[in-house]
């Protein structure tokens, strides 16, 4: 881990920049550390080897192997599931490292779902892939807390996606909403927020912040029965609420790169909002108000997000007013209010994207961070490149736009090093 | 928690883990010692399940039946009374939204019906037959060339029905089993 570090310990003592004495303290603090941390490669390697294990069992048995008896193929069914719950047994009572434990867990995992699998296959049991999947994720939940094993987590918000898709997703499953899949993710989450509270900066707490908000993404359309357009306000919503959950300082004082829900949120309602910003979108979503399970659906997830919206005032996480927090505010208004007149509403959202392009540049330059300068001339070339397609403006107006987003680009991102080079410069005379 | 705790919920779990496999034989067993065995003459096609494997999809003949009755609404849940035609096949006597007392039924779904042709197409539980992977095209494909040597369709499933239950046994093509007729 630390080995380039370690490298540049003989040159800093020859140099005489450290002691011999300092640089074996080093060498010591380091080595203990890693001896004590588990080894993180063979774990990968080890949970990597389970899953194909798994998963070729499963592929192995598919087959069909019609040589045997209906009696003989059961037997096998049961054999890989029988050996995974002897491993893992001898595991946890053994208390072994999280080596074990995690690929000892995603082996048994597989096995639960290929026993059942064979057993439909061999006695020519129908059933929907649904509840073969709700099955399969309820009898491996508990593993998850008995082995502490975040891989099996994983394995489970991904299952419990696969299922609310296939539950809730296509022409034959309308109106069916697969509400299981809340009670699944449920299940899941005292892992989550124990994760959350013990190890915040870890590597595999970010990719939990990445892949949670992604499986809500993935299933809130399923959500939507027939009722389509409100599904837009339900999504709106969505990322509102993923924007301001990345916003907490718990979230927001770590690195961008750990914060999933922030750049969903943030990518989420750039996208929207340049989809609504053709004048089609509201001559199409124009309808009258109903209540139905999925305008209840955007109310909570509004109601919910506005929550975290004043909480954030009130404890003064959020200073002045950020258009991208209460841009699902403003979208829901101007959804509800369509009276079928699509003039305003065009307008409005695209003067909100071009304002949130620009309060993205003014954050990139206050901070010096040249991704959010980018990213909001970016918001801005993409106002432009689809307003190239559904305007009858000139094509010279139209050129002279790309043009001057074009130098955009360049001024602003030369302004900004030459001030962060002057910066660096006085910071070196003092 | 100790270790000692731990393990005894795993036993606990991996009980579980055995229970619902071993209760699907079961209750499949119980059906094909008990139940009456009724022939649903049919054609195979060949999709395959991603884990469960090849399987040949059954499309049933007497899975659709002129009715004037129009109420019947899609993905409903209906019984169909079954008996046997004049040449040993299963027919259907009738559908119905009560439990039937004293016959033989089916618990199936309905799938849609045609107003125009005034049919109603049900659904049953049982129209996945589970195939060597090498053998279920050759299946659906001994089924088409079996059809052209004669004049009545000759493809039939083998299914055990006991109280609403049913359980698909085997597929067979001229009386011998499909996966013995493609090899």
């Amino acid at each position: 881990m630390n080995s380039k570090f370690m490298n540049e310990l003989p040159e800093l003592v020859k140099h005489n920049v450290i002691s011999q004495q300092t640089a074996s303290k080093i060498e010591d603090y380091y080595q203990a550390k890693e001896q004590n941390s588990p080894n993180r490669l063979f774990t990968v390697f080890g949970v990597l080897g389970s899953l194909l294990v798994g998963l070729g069992i499963i592929l192995i048995l598919a087959h069909n192997w019609d040589d045997f008896s209906r009696f003989t193929k059961s037997i096998l069914a049961f054999v890989p599931l029988v050996l995974g719950q002897l491993i893992v047994g001898y595991i946890i009572f053994k208390n072994r490292s999280t080596t074990w434990k995690e690929s000892s867990g995603t082996f048994l995992f597989f096995a639960v779902g290929s026993s059942i699998a064979l057993i439909s296959q061999i006695y020519n049991i129908p059933g929907d892939i649904s509840s073969f999947l709700l099955t399969w994720i309820l009898l491996c939940v508990p593993l998850v807390y008995l082995l502490k094993s975040n891989t099996l987590a994983m394995l489970h918000i991904a299952f419990a996606t696969y299922y609310a898709c296939n539950y809730g997703y296509g022409y034959l499953n309308m109106g069916k909403t697969p509400w299981l899949y809340l009670v699944l993710l449920a299940l899941v989450l005292p892992h989550y927020l124990q994760l959350l509270k013990e190890r915040p900066k870890s590597n595999i707490t970010s990719i939990f912040n990445w892949i949670l908000p992604l499986s809500f993404i993935i299933t809130l359309g399923s959500f939507v029965n027939g009722f389509d357009e409100i599904g837009f306000v339900m999504y709106m919503s969505l990322f509102g609420l993923f924007y301001n959950i990345g916003k907490t300082p718990f979230f927001s004082d770590g690195k961008l790169r750990r914060n999933g829900y922030l750049i969903f949120g943030s990518l989420g309602t750039v996208f929207l909002f340049l989809w609504a910003s053709f004048k089609w979108f509201w001559e199409e979503n124009y309808h009258p108000l109903k209540l139905t399970q999925e305008l209840m659906i955007s109310l909570f997830l509004i109601v919910l997000t506005t929550v975290i919206l004043v909480y954030s005032y009130s404890k003064r996480w959020v200073k002045g007013f950020n258009l991208i927090q209460s841009a699902y505010l403003i979208f829901a208004v101007m959804f509800f209010l369509n009276s079928g007149n699509h003039i305003v509403p065009t307008v409005l959202v695209n003067l909100v994207i071009l304002a949130l392009g620009l309060v993205t540049v003014k954050i990139g330059t206050d901070k010096f961070h040249f991704g959010i300068l980018n990213y909001g001339l970016l918001i801005i070339t993409a106002l432009v490149v689809c307003r190239f397609f559904d305007t009858d403006m000139s094509y010279v107006v139209r050129g002279l736009l790309f043009v001057s987003v074009g130098i955009g680009f360049f001024v602003t991102n030369y302004i900004m090093l030459q001030k962060k080079k002057k910066l660096i410069n006085q910071n070196q005379k003092l | 928690m100790k270790p000692l705790h731990l393990f005894s919920i795993f036993v606990l779990v991996a009980i579980a883990q055995l229970f619902i496999p071993s209760q699907m034989i079961l209750g499949q067993k119980k059906i094909l010692s008990d139940g009456t065995p009724y022939k649903f003459i049919t054609q195979p096609i060949d999709p395959s399940d991603p884990f469960k494997g090849k399987y040949i999809r059954l499309d049933f003949e007497i899975s659709s039946l002129a009715t004037n009755d129009s109420t019947w609404n899609r993905q409903e849940d209906v019984f169909v009374v079954i008996e046997n035609d004049d040449y040993g096949f299963a027919r259907v006597k009738e559908v119905t939204r009560q439990k039937p007392e004293g016959k033989d039924f089916l618990e199936a779904k309905v799938s849609w019906y045609n107003a125009y042709d005034k049919e109603l197409n049900l659904s049953f539980p049982f129209d996945e037959f589970y195939m060597n992977e090498n053998k279920a095209y050759d299946a659906e494909m001994a089924h088409r060339d079996a059809q052209r040597d004669s004049i009545k369709n000759n493809t039939y499933a083998l299914v055990f029905i006991k109280d609403g239950e049913a359980v698909l046994d085997n597929v067979f093509i001229n009386e011998i089993p499909i996966a013995d007729f493609v090899e």
